[in-house]
């Protein structure tokens, strides 16, 4: 038995209203003024055929009337007939849970911001809404912002609904699931819904999240996934860009480097790379890359471009399914460079071979990004992280205990370490003294290959950190550097990777988290490696491995949705202020960090972008964010999974709902009802245009 | 004719203008005078036997007045004047009926009548035609008897003066009992909105031309009642029988105008197949109409 229920039941207030005509008539029919006449006898003659007959449109006239408004009141009210399927029969409380992560910008297969559908999917829900019902609404990106809305604020509600728009943000799926969940279960309300839109990425959908649908499901919230995507989108993204620009091989002038990733099962087509100073365009290059391909891709620049340090630059790639991460800014040239502490032990009167320093500081004026400093062992016991970012121990037989003590140290406090062997190190040493603690390798002694042969060098981790200067092809040995020697050694542990090893076997390359051990000499006293082209990059793979650890100590580089920071090199003469795109304006605080200072925005930045740092009017340090590059691959978990996680004992079902269409239909069902509205709306419209030919036949009868 | 004194005529025959003078013998004189005035000759003089004096032919005066000898003797042209001398006699009948009582436009059907008939009194008294009145209504009526002295008018005006619309009319029934009583033949004057039976209404004309009586009808109606030109909705009240009837004048006009013109018609038709003259009025008119038509019928009658 269908049961009839209003949906804006205020305006059934106003359904007295259509009793309008009948009191006007009423009223006029009682005021009717005396017209005192000689004789009504020729009105009386016409009364029996002509006034009753007016007296019958009248009549009609006064029901059509009547019925119009009637009708029109009605409609007004929204009426709609119960739902089927009858699970919020009463009011509900509704969670809306809004994915407006970075992910959400990207395109459909009709060219269109995932979000609208999300959007539309959103308001309709708002919009199946009914008197009493409880909305929360809850963005993914600011999961502490939930909005709820009455029935009497659905306006409202829709108005920010329609506001909300992707953001460079990542989702944080986790968090607002649990204040929706939370929200929910304190509604008096017995029927619960939460709807999650989303493009359900695998990387927002932690197993917190998970765990929270899980959890809201078992509470008895009926889960309703609204998936706005399927399967993987192919896209290609930008995740870092070298702030170093480095001289590009055979001396073709300086080149910039950026980290792109192919987030795609399939092989990217070739994509033209651009780097842009403001408008103008300074350098570019292509590249194509492999199904899951992450790799650092060169960009040679225009000579004289880049001569000063601190220029703000903007990568890009060819756009596709999501354009907010075919772009990078970057500053170019920041004042950073790794500092390295290179320990070599004197032989006698020769000093050192300088092949490991002329590898990373050819010029000798820092201009390649790192600065070198050659000293001997004791030069460790005053090491710190303020004098080198990475120690390079180069064929150093053993160290004192203190020095050994203070290495051990720096490295625990973040320091890298580089250790290249050679003839003159001691295996047993490392093997038991240095090693233990930094990484699990055993040496035992070294190796030389029979005469006439050298070792052939593969690398057995082609898309490690440490190579990625080198040009590796499938299958080609690592060099063609002649080989003679090396240190054999084993790993004891899994957290020290063979990076390269020979056909053979032997590790040649170890890295463990922050240090790496070279097992061959950096000198030529083991080969002609120093004289080959695979030893420059090599040489500053390592180290700047080694070096990883500092520089990306988390929060290094702020993240759009972060307050923007900077470091400065002095103290600022006045109160900071950082500048960004898109009006951003914020006063910073400066703090003091032992030798520098850093200046932090108060007010997050929402926009990718520069940032500036001024004091009085002068720009003390520019800063570059880009989004987290965390919402750039666009592959969705199967709806169906979650469904299957969810399933417990007890718990409602969680549903899912793939397009529009069958949205508008379950909502419908469940929520809406039938609505009348619109018949009633034409049937009114259909008693006036009634009311008004009737109305002027009588005057075109006269 | 001057503007000033074709105005100052028009106004002289305007109800309106007329109704706003106190005093009925002044009303009946200036109507008649104003009327005179436009006349191209002067009716003062009847053309009967005895010879009165010369007057100078003006254009328009009736040929047959000519006299021919003066023409032929010193080729001007005169006409013969008589003293008059008729025995016309006309009886002024006045229907005071409550329904006489409606005016829309602030003079009353009786109003009208009593105006009329003073004016045809005064010009009748100066022909020295005999005139006689009655007032009649339901159950009551007042007669002065027809006389042609001068002196007559003033017991006519006065009579005039004092009617009040009142009560029913059986107009017939009245018809008949004066056809009755008007024993020596003569001119009878209806002056009455006729709201009878149009039958009952010939049946009396009938009584009178069998009497030998001359009729003539003036029926009176306010402009209203032709057109009924009413806007809204409203109540109405008979004025006679107080019956009320609600209508909407808007949707029953055109049938209601073709009603009232079918009923004038039917009396009209009734008038000419008893052989009475039938002049329909409205009391928006001017008199001229009026006078002009009795002075027509009085012609054809000497």
């Amino acid at each position: 038995m269908p049961t009839l229920s209003f949906l804006n039941p205020a305006f059934l207030w106003a359904l007295p209203a259509a009793s309008l005509p009948i009191l006007i008539h009423l009223l006029s029919r009682q005021r009717l003024p005396e017209v005192r006449f000689p004789t009504t006898q020729f009105l009386r003659q016409l009364e029996p055929r002509e006034i009753r007959r007016l007296r019958l449109r009248e009549i009609l006239l006064l029901i059509l009337r009547t019925l119009a408004l009637l009708l029109s009141v009605l409609a007004f009210a929204r009426p709609s007939l119960a739902p089927r399927g009858a699970v919020t029969h009463a009011a509900a409380a509704v969670g809306i849970l809004l994915d407006d992560s970075e992910s959400m910008a990207a395109l459909d297969d009709r060219a269109r911001p995932r979000m609208e559908g999300a959007v539309a999917r959103a308001l309709a829900i708002a919009d199946a809404g009914r008197a009493g019902d409880e909305l929360y609404l809850a963005r993914a990106t600011r999961p502490g912002e939930a909005e709820i809305g009455r029935a009497r604020d659905r306006v409202r509600l829709r108005r920010s609904i329609e506001r909300i728009e992707a953001e460079p943000l990542p989702a944080r799926l986790e968090s607002s699931l649990h204040s929706l969940r939370l929200a929910l279960g304190r509604s008096p309300l017995k029927a619960r819904e939460l709807y999650v839109i989303s493009d359900l990425q695998r990387a927002s959908l932690t197993p917190e999240a998970r765990r929270e649908i899980t959890e809201a499901a078992a509470a008895g919230i009926r889960v309703i996934l609204l998936p706005v995507s399927e399967g993987r989108t192919p896209n290609h993204a930008f995740t870092a860009v070298d702030p170093v620009t480095r001289p590009g091989p055979e001396g073709r002038g300086l080149e910039v480097r950026a980290r792109l990733v192919n987030y795609a099962d399939g092989p990217s087509d070739r994509l033209a790379l651009r780097v842009r100073r403001g408008e103008a365009l300074v350098g570019g290059g292509d590249a194509a890359l492999k199904g899951g391909e992450s790799r650092w891709v060169s960009m040679p620049l225009e000579p004289g471009a880049v001569n000063d340090p601190a220029i703000p630059v903007v990568a890009e790639s060819d756009e596709d399914a999501l354009p907010l991460d075919d772009r990078w800014y970057a500053v170019l040239g920041a004042p950073r460079r790794l500092r390295v502490l290179r320990i070599a032990e004197p032989r006698g009167a020769a000093p050192a071979p300088r092949f490991a320093a002329l590898a990373l500081d050819p010029s000798g004026d820092g201009t390649s990004g790192f600065t070198v400093e050659t000293a001997g062992p004791s030069a460790l016991l005053g090491l710190s992280k303020s004098r080198a970012d990475v120690v390079v121990l180069e064929d150093v037989a053993s160290l004192s205990a203190d020095a050994e003590a203070r290495l051990k140290g720096y490295v625990k406090e973040g320091g890298g370490l580089v250790v290249a062997l050679g003839p003159h190190a001691d295996p047993e040493y490392y093997t038991k003294r240095l090693f233990p603690g930094l990484v699990d390798l055993t040496l035992a002694g070294p190796d030389r290959s029979a005469e006439g042969t050298s070792f052939e060098l593969r690398a057995r981790l082609p898309g490690h950190p440490i190579l990625e200067g080198l040009a590796l092809g499938v299958g080609s040995p690592l060099t063609q550097a002649r080989l003679s020697g090396m240190m054999r050694s084993r790993t004891a542990s899994a957290r020290a990777e063979v990076v390269v090893q020979t056909t053979g076997g032997l590790p040649l390359v170890v890295a463990a988290p922050s240090v790496a051990v070279f097992l061959s000499s950096f000198a030529d006293d083991w080969g002609d490696l120093p004289y080959s082209g695979a030893f420059v990059p090599l040489v500053r793979g390592l180290v700047s491995y080694a070096a990883r650890a500092s520089e990306s100590e988390p929060g290094s580089e702020p993240r759009v949705g972060e307050r923007p920071f900077a470091r400065l090199e002095a103290a600022p003469s006045g109160a900071v202020v950082a500048r960004g795109p898109a009006g951003f304006t914020s006063p910073a605080a400066v703090e003091n960090e032992g030798a520098a200072f850093r200046a932090v925005a108060d007010a997050p930045a929402m926009a990718a972008g520069f940032y500036t740092f001024e004091a009085g009017g002068k720009a003390l340090a520019t800063v570059a964010l880009n989004p987290d590059p965390v919402e750039s691959d666009l592959a969705a978990v199967p709806a169906d999974s979650l469904k299957a996680d969810a399933r417990g004992p007890n718990g409602a079902p969680v549903l899912s709902i793939d397009n529009r269409s069958a949205l508008a239909t379950r909502l419908g069902d469940t929520r809406r009802g039938r609505e009348l509205w619109l018949p009633l709306l034409v049937l009114a419209g259909v008693f006036l245009i009634g009311e008004i030919l009737l109305g002027s036949a009588r005057v075109l009868d006269r | 004719m001057s503007p000033e004194r074709a105005r100052e005529r028009t106004r002289l025959l305007d109800p309106h203008f007329v109704s706003k003078l106190a005093r009925l013998d002044l009303k009946a004189r200036l109507v008649v005078e104003g009327f005179l005035t436009g006349l191209h000759r002067s009716p003062y003089h009847g053309f009967s036997v005895e010879f009165a004096e010369h007057r100078q032919y003006m254009p328009g005066d009736p040929l047959r007045h000519l006299d021919w000898k003066v023409l032929a003797k010193s080729d001007r042209k005169y006409l013969k004047q008589y003293e008059e001398e008729t025995n016309l006699r006309a009886s002024l009948l006045v229907d005071t009926s409550a329904s006489m009582g409606y005016g829309s436009h602030g003079i009353t059907k009786l109003d009208y009548a009593r105006q009329l008939a003073a004016a045809l009194a005064y010009l009748m008294l100066t022909q020295n035609d005999a005139v006689g009145m009655f007032a009649f209504a339901a159950g009551r009526g007042e007669h002065i008897p027809a006389r042609s002295t001068m002196g007559h008018l003033r017991p006519l005006l006065v009579l005039l003066d004092r009617l009040q619309p009142g009560g029913a009319t059986d107009f017939a029934a009245s018809l008949h009992s004066l056809a009755e009583r008007l024993t020596r033949r003569g001119l009878v004057v209806i002056l009455s909105d006729l709201l009878d039976e149009p039958e009952r209404i010939a049946q009396a004309i009938h009584h009178f031309r069998h009497r030998k009586h001359e009729v003539l009808v003036f029926h009176i109606l306010d402009p209203m009642e032709v057109s009924f030109d009413f806007q809204r909705e409203a109540v109405y009240v008979d004025l006679e029988s107080g019956e009320r009837v609600t209508t909407r004048p808007r949707e029953l006009r055109s049938d209601y105008r073709q009603r009232v013109s079918e009923w004038r018609e039917t009396l009209r038709q009734a008038c000419i197949e008893k052989r009475a003259d039938y002049v329909p009025l409205t009391t928006d008119q001017p008199y001229d109409r009026a006078l002009l038509e009795y002075l027509s019928k009085r012609a054809r009658l000497l």
